[in-house]
């Protein structure tokens, strides 16, 4: 049996829900003060979709080097780092990609103006690549390189909820989850029996929505999915999650996969790996002793590694 | 004065051995010295640059040096062991629960 948090606070952040818990429910309001600090940072450094951030300073600097935050360092440096573990399947110069599709503005604004039309140009080729990408943490510079545009949105989230989760633990001595549009990173000492965690394929879905049910104890859980995040161009559907390759939205035997890791980043670079990856998912998350659920497009469903078995169709 | 000279040409060759041998001694040694102080001085990029076979195209030379651990150790979440692929596995798997959760983990 779960006990329950006893403090539960939910607002609107990234342009997704954030749903803040706390084991001690006195410690809530201090909680969500160093959430909000660190959002609203994580936020101005690396919207691609904020004039002002540092990102769009970056993509608008033409391959010169620029100075950066520490904050945006080290953004980048996780981006880096899960482009390399996944052998640049996770890479973070899909701006371009990502516009070409259409997906050029906060998605709120993209759902409302409804069906986009296609690009006219050249047909969508391979991203320039992670390696385009010039840290160096030490000086605080950044360089694009190949006519490069960084996109960090695949990896910020789960990096905010981490360093929010890891915060908000030491400062408040409070055992947390902190869930970025269901992005859920824990830090801190658990409720008795875990942190209940409903795992679907839209974060938006009710606790009691077609999925599985388990509980955590530390480290990240982590959902991508093709069925969300879509949008309409020139009558096909696209989704967020862009192959590398092919600089076009993913093509994957997977509709939903869950992965669950030491850390919400890392626990994001997998399952968005996975969905990228496609059949190679499943020894690939075996091999790596990542317990994970991949929901196939019918609704089937598979587990590796000590992931709970799902008995029923998803 | 023949066998004086056989004597002097052994103690040339002997001579000629020794000097060979002890340069030879102090190359080597001077070898495994500079070699120490590279591995000291360069270890830690063995760490940061990645396998030359995942690169998509670039350079080698574009990849940054990219942070300071750079060994694949995630970020800060406790208890956690390391993945053969790199990736932090976490302390214990997800267990099993009935009913609804807490929270929904699903794509945004």
């Amino acid at each position: 049996m779960t006990t329950l948090a006893v403090g539960t606070d939910t607002f609107s952040v990234f342009g997704t829900t954030a749903t803040l818990l706390v084991s001690d429910a006195g410690r809530l309001d201090d909680a969500r003060n160093i959430a909000d600090t660190q959002l609203a940072a994580v936020d101005l450094a690396c919207s691609r979709f904020r004039p002002d951030s540092e990102l769009s300073r970056l993509n608008a600097s033409g391959g010169a080097v620029i100075g950066v935050s520490e904050l945006f360092a080290e953004l980048v440096e996780a981006a880096l780092r899960a482009a390399r573990l996944t052998d640049g399947d996770v890479d973070p110069t899909c701006g371009q990609a990502l516009e070409e599709i259409g997906y050029d503005r906060d998605f709120a604004v993209l759902q409302a103006a409804g069906a986009r039309s296609p690009r006219s140009g050249p047909a969508p080729q391979s991203v320039p690549g992670w390696r385009c990408v010039l840290l160096d943490r030490k000086r605080g510079l950044v360089q694009l390189t190949n006519g490069a545009q960084l996109d960090l949105g695949a990896t910020a989230k789960a990096w905010a909820a981490d360093r929010c989760a890891s915060l908000i633990a030491a400062g408040t001595d409070t055992g947390v989850l902190v869930s970025l549009g269901g992005d859920i990173a824990v830090a801190g000492e658990p409720p008795a029996g875990g942190w209940a965690v409903r795992v679907t394929d839209d974060h938006a879905a009710g606790p009691d929505a077609p999925g599985q049910t388990v509980t955590i104890r530390s480290g990240g859980l982590a959902t991508s999915s093709t069925t969300v995040r879509t949008w309409a161009v020139g009558g096909q559907r696209v989704h967020h999650i862009i192959n590398p390759a092919t600089g076009r939205s993913a093509i994957s035997s997977w509709r939903t996969v869950s992965v669950a890791a030491g850390s919400c980043a890392d626990a994001n670079t997998a399952s968005t790996a996975a969905i990228i990856r496609s059949e190679a998912a499943l020894p690939w998350l075996q091999e790596a002793c990542l317990p994970s659920r991949l929901v196939r497009q019918d609704g089937t469903v598979e587990t590796t590694a000590g992931w709970p078995s799902d008995p029923g169709p998803a | 004065m023949r066998r004086d000279d056989v004597r002097f040409a052994a103690a040339a060759r002997d001579d000629g051995i020794h000097k060979i041998s002890k340069f030879t001694w102090r190359a080597g040694a001077a070898g495994v010295a500079c070699s120490a102080l590279m591995a000291v001085a360069f270890g830690h990029h063995v760490a940061t640059t990645p396998s030359s076979t995942d690169n998509n195209g670039t350079s080698q030379s574009h990849q940054p040096a990219s942070g300071n651990n750079g060994s694949g150790t995630n970020q800060g979440s406790s208890g956690t062991n390391q993945g053969s692929g790199g990736i932090s596995v976490p302390a214990q798997p997800p267990a099993p629960a009935q009913g609804g959760g807490q929270v929904t983990s699903g794509a945004t």
